[in-house]
């Protein structure tokens, strides 16, 4: 407790949660009150700056609107918009009702216990995932962010960089080309770092050029806007590798044959040639025949790249030769009818990227000679929330890899896939190495070294029993996709069903897609939220509502995921604590220290100690023993020595609040200090497709289209794409710095900047087509999906979006009675998205977030 | 002395960062943005333009706010130019607010809070004891701030480090050159107060240069 609160005036080190990127702040408490939340300058997470969000939180602390006590239902109808008559109840009530309903789940089937979470609230959704859940026997788990979601990026950043991210190496780079994406101009990770290092990089002269439906906050800064129709980036991105590799001939051939597999041999039947030792073979040109790729005393350059050969009596190519013939169909002016990007801009904006690569030079860097090429391509949700976002990122990654602009200086980096830890510890630490087959495989997939599943998945497992995609389909870090696989029994029928829900702050009902997804998913459960405010998901759905402490109220010992919050490039390392910056208000409880006690009123509290020591990987020294009991701040003590040595425990990081030490050359630009090869043609997917495709018939999921497992990439239109009379546009949500999906919009001083500002609480039409439709500006109008959704909103004309589309602001138009400031403003965007298989990606479970619609003037339609 | 500061609009992103930096620095009621952010779109579809511009008070040379101050309230600080109001001085008379071509004054007119029906929180309640109510607002450049040596709390807080602070009058400061070298414009000059908020074409020619500012 505070001591001598009259005279307090203390800066209190901590690290902010107003989204995923988890900057670090200097909280300034006066006499009890927190007062003011800055950047703090002592870390490598933003380096003392923060964006309006970050600066906002203190609004969310104080509002008036909080949960502050446990809320029991006691309307026993649940319904979307249904008020929940709450009643207040104490903790220990709340929690011998939640223990009890746990318990009688567990003793049951523990698979009939669901969990969903936010990355925005990552800390404790990770403890919770490598914890709680383990130990109690669940893995019915999903991150609910749904359309916000990173999927097919995710993907890729593992198989082609090791990571989870990715980022431009601004510091170095000379152009950088975006799709649907932000990175350091709007949103994205690793914001308020990368937006110094971008902005440095424009006025130093770095070309940047967005590919975007709307004339975004980074289109707003581009050197050139190029609007396109949504979900067809990928036609874009083929053309320009079909121009690079077939036309223009710009490509790295040195990095090819080195860093990829490029010169892997590829049979007829899509599988690489291997020897009788299960090594794939590539074409030695010296002596005329095929031989290991790694063969000991041959260069790099005797192994062909293109031709077509014969390997006993098998046709084969080399996968750089697969990938010249895949693109080869798609030249520019095909590309130009899917995209609307004319031809000529795509062949101009190809060779500019291809020339600022710099194919063969090299840079000096802290006594290094290295690949120097300082071009980068990047994407985001734009590109790839549509079915085809498996083919379509894959198109835009393989720019970089063609030209040889990964994880070198100036190129698209993975978010620092290598780290060597702390100089005196070597804590935490995680590097990629090379498997069997010479490929890629990521370090960490938590906190230290334990192996990720990149890209020697674990076969699909031959039971769809568990209601998530992701039984069937292992890879994907996160998915939504739960609540459309529980409303689907046609293809999911044999599922477990989820007896009780336990929600950690997040918003499901609003960022899963349309909410009755989520409402029908689980209305017959017993559902608990632990949440900062009664929103529309509590109101629905809950039983009971835990009042949760904000990030501004709770210690969280390791609240970065600390390579993709980390900005790419030389820099620091840093690790961070998450700590009070107030005690926690009124009733309000840490969610994990809620986990420790249930943890003991279950009595799994000996393996979840045992789970611990495994999700933090902490060191024999400091492990955690089953039978004892610890205190989080305990807990948290016993990561920071085991990571950091025993003299910096839990004190010193509430004292100095993060600990930084340099990055090295070799963890930064690690590609050519590795023998690991990324693959350019997924292999793996081509085995994965047969299997899902076996399994799916044999279980009679006839939803299960395998069509997008494709190895090399490639366009096809995604579900709003499909003609039907009389909808003659597709909707879209994009984002602004100053919303975090729906959860910010209960905070005023960021509804204040939306009021103020003419876009974001508007639905974005262009100009000419809105006076096509008789609608004015500002006038309310309808959107109406081709099933029969329908939003509303306020029209702004303007020039700043494709004709074919509108265009909408993160996820607004909440409804909850528990949330009266953002009740109604901005435009619920969500209502729009349908979950289901055929929105699917299958690959990287991206769904779809675009829709296909038409828009009429409020009044008579 | 002359402090002033430059706004690199090639820099700036749009992020309202700096509207809430001030506003979280100086705890200013609602509707009271001394730094704000308007945006400006141009052209016709695809060859169309947004330009996102962040405004403050630009610490005229020749303030008509001062001028037209009955009571002396609205002053002009000798040593370094900068314009502020002595709240224990104004009346609320508001000539001030009309005087200003650029909107940066905020008359406060009633002690309304962001939770409006719920009454102030405990930080309104501990910040805004520093505003009074039926006196003029407006931004100081952080005075407060300069005291202790650091740069006003949008110039700090700017995460594409679009503000640069320092003294017009030193023909060597940061400010000076990049006025000088870059292009630096004032807003409305023909309104002729002489402002010392200079801003930086979005469109110049890049520096080429590979250093990385600190
Ligand atoms: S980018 Fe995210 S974590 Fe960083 S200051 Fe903004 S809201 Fe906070
Ligand atoms: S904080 Fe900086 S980048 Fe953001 S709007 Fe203000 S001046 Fe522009
Ligand atoms: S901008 Fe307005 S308030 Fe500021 S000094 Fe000039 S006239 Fe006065």
């Amino acid at each position: 407790m505070i001591e001598n609160q009259a005279q307090e005036d203390v800066w209190i080190p901590s690290a902010c949660s107003m989204c995923y990127n988890q900057c670090g702040i200097l909280a300034h408490r006066k006499e009890g009150t927190l007062v003011k939340i800055e950047g703090n300058p002592d870390s490598p997470y933003g380096r003392g700056r923060l964006c309006a969000r970050g600066l906002a939180g203190i609004q969310m602390l104080y509002d008036p609107h909080r949960v502050d006590r446990p809320l029991r239902r006691t309307n026993p109808v649940k319904g979307i918009g249904v008020d929940p008559e709450w009643e207040e109840i104490s903790w220990d009530e709340a929690l011998d009702l939640v223990t009890a309903k746990l318990a009688e789940v567990r003793e049951e089937d523990p698979r009939q216990l669901f969990f969903s979470g936010t990355v925005v609230s990552l800390s404790p959704l990770m403890h919770m995932l490598g914890t709680f859940l383990p130990a109690y026997g669940t893995p019915n788990a999903f991150v609910s962010d749904g359309h916000q979601c990173g999927n097919a990026e995710h993907i890729l950043a593992r198989t082609l960089h090791a990571s989870v991210t990715t980022n431009p190496d601004a510091r170095y780079c000379d152009y950088l080309l975006l799709f649907g994406c932000q990175a350091g101009l709007g949103t994205y990770y690793a914001l308020t770092t990368m937006a110094q290092d971008v902005a440095d990089a424009r006025v130093r002269g770095m070309k940047l050029v967005v590919v975007d439906p709307y004339l975004s906050q980074a289109a707003e800064k581009a050197d050139e806007w190029v609007p396109i129709r949504p979900g067809s980036d990928g036609a874009m991105a083929c053309a320009m590798l079909n121009l690079l590799v077939n036309e223009y001939g710009m490509y790295d051939a040195e990095y090819i044959g080195h860093h990829t597999d490029g010169p892997y041999l590829v049979g007829e039947d899509g599988r690489y040639v291997r020897d009788a030792d299960g090594k794939p073979l590539v074409w030695d040109t010296g002596p005329g025949a095929a031989r290991p790729f790694d063969a000991a005393g041959r260069p790099t350059e005797s192994a062909a790249l293109t031709g077509c050969y014969s390997v006993d009596g098998k046709r084969c190519k080399p996968v750089f030769q697969r990938l010249k013939e895949q693109v080869a169909k798609w030249t520019p002016e095909e590309a130009e009818k899917v995209s609307t990007v004319p031809a000529e801009r795509i062949r101009h904006i190809a060779r500019e990227f291809g020339e600022a690569a710099r194919i063969g030079q090299t840079i000096e860097i802290e006594g290094h000679e290295l690949p120097h090429r300082p071009a980068a391509a990047l994407y985001f949700k734009g590109a790839h929330g549509h079915d085809n976002a498996w083919p379509t990122s894959l198109a835009i990654e393989l720019l970089n890899e063609v030209v040889g602009a990964s994880n070198v200086p100036g190129g698209l980096m993975g978010t620092n896939p290598v780290c060597f830890g702390h100089p005196e510890t070597g804590f935490p630490r995680w590097n990629p190495t090379a498997g069997a087959e010479g490929l890629l495989e990521a370090g960490a997939l938590l906190h230290n070294d334990i192996d990720g599943p990149t890209p020697g998945w674990p076969p699909p497992p031959e039971s769809a029993e568990l209601p998530n995609l992701r039984d069937l389909i292992g890879w994907p870090i996160t998915t939504c996709f739960t609540p459309a696989a529980l409303n689907d029994d046609e293809n999911f029928g044999g599922a477990v069903r989820p007896k009780m829900l336990i929600n950690y702050g997040s918003n499901l009902l609003m960022s899963a897609a349309r909410p009755e997804t989520c409402f029908e998913a689980f209305k017959d459960c017993f559902v608990v939220c632990s949440s900062l405010f009664s929103d529309e998901t509590a109101e629905a759905l809950a039983d009971i509502v835990l009042p949760d402490a904000s990030y501004l109220e709770r210690l969280d010992p390791v609240p970065n995921f600390a390579r993709h919050h980390h900005p790419v490039g030389l820099g620091d390392w840093g690790h961070q604590i998450r700590q009070p910056a107030v005690e926690p208000l009124h009733e309000r409880r840490h969610f994990c220290e809620v986990l420790l006690e249930i943890e003991r009123r279950l009595g799994i509290n000996e393996v979840a100690n045992l789970m611990t020591n495994f999700a933090y990987g902490i060191p024999p020294e400091f492990a955690l023993e089953p039978d004892e009991e610890y205190s989080w701040e305990e807990i948290s003590d016993r990561i920071y020595k085991g990571w950091f040595g025993s003299e910096r425990g839990l004190a010193w990081f509430q004292k100095n609040g993060v600990l930084s030490w340099p990055k090295q050359v070799e963890e930064v630009y690690w590609k050519p200090f590795s023998e690991a090869r990324a693959p350019l043609y997924n292999e793996w997917l081509v085995r994965y497709g047969e299997d899902v495709r076996r399994i799916a018939h044999e279980k009679g999921m006839s939803g299960i289209d395998t069509k997008g497992f494709l190895p090399l990439p490639d366009w096809f239109p995604c579900q709003a794409h499909k003609p039907v009379p009389g909808f003659d546009l597709q909707a879209i949500y994009y984002r602004v710095p100053w919303h975090t999906f729906s959860m910010t919009y209960e905070n005023p001083w960021l509804d204040e900047i939306s009021r103020g500002e003419p876009y974001s609480y508007y639905v974005c039409i262009n100009a000419a087509t809105a006076r096509a439709k008789g609608i004015h500006d500002e006038d309310p109008i309808v959107i109406e999906g081709t099933d029969g959704a329908r939003i509303e909103g306020r029209a702004r004309l303007t020039e700043g979006v494709h004709p074919e589309v509108v265009a909408i602001a993160n996820n607004g138009g909440h409804w909850a009675r528990g949330m009266p400031l953002a009740k109604g403003t901005g435009v619920f965007f969500n209502q729009l998205q349908k979950m289901d298989l055929e929105h699917t990606d299958l690959v990287s479970l991206s769904m779809d977030c675009d829709a296909r619609v038409r828009v009429y003037p409020a009044e008579g339609g | 002395m002359r402090l002033g500061m430059v706004i690199d609009l090639k820099r700036c992103i749009g992020c309202y960062g700096c509207q809430v930096s001030c506003k979280a620095e100086n705890g200013t009621r609602p509707g009271t943005t001394y730094a704000r952010l308007i945006k400006r779109e141009w052209g016709t579809f695809p060859d169309v333009q947004r330009l996102s511009i962040p405004l403050l008070c630009n610490h005229c040379s020749e303030p008509p706010c001062v001028d037209v101050c009955p009571t002396g309230a609205s002053q002009k600080q000798e040593s370094d130019g900068i314009v502020f109001v002595d709240g224990d001085v104004c009346v609320g008379c508001r000539a001030c607010v009309m005087a200003c071509p650029y909107g940066a004054r905020y008359y406060q007119d009633r002690e309304h809070t962001y939770f409006d029906s719920e009454g102030p929180n405990e930080y309104e309640t501990t910040r805004y004891l520093e505003h009074v109510r039926g006196v003029v607002e407006k931004c100081d450049f952080c005075r407060h701030r300069l005291a202790e040596g650091l740069d006003p709390a949008c110039v700090t807080n700017c995460m594409s480090k679009a503000r640069i602070f320092g003294d017009l009058d030193d023909p060597d400061s940061e400010v000076s050159r990049l006025v000088r070298e870059e292009g630096g414009f004032p807003l409305t000059p023909e309104a002729g107060t002489e402002p010392n908020v200079f801003y930086l074409p979005p469109d110049r020619p890049p520096t080429n240069d590979r250093q990385v500012t600190p």
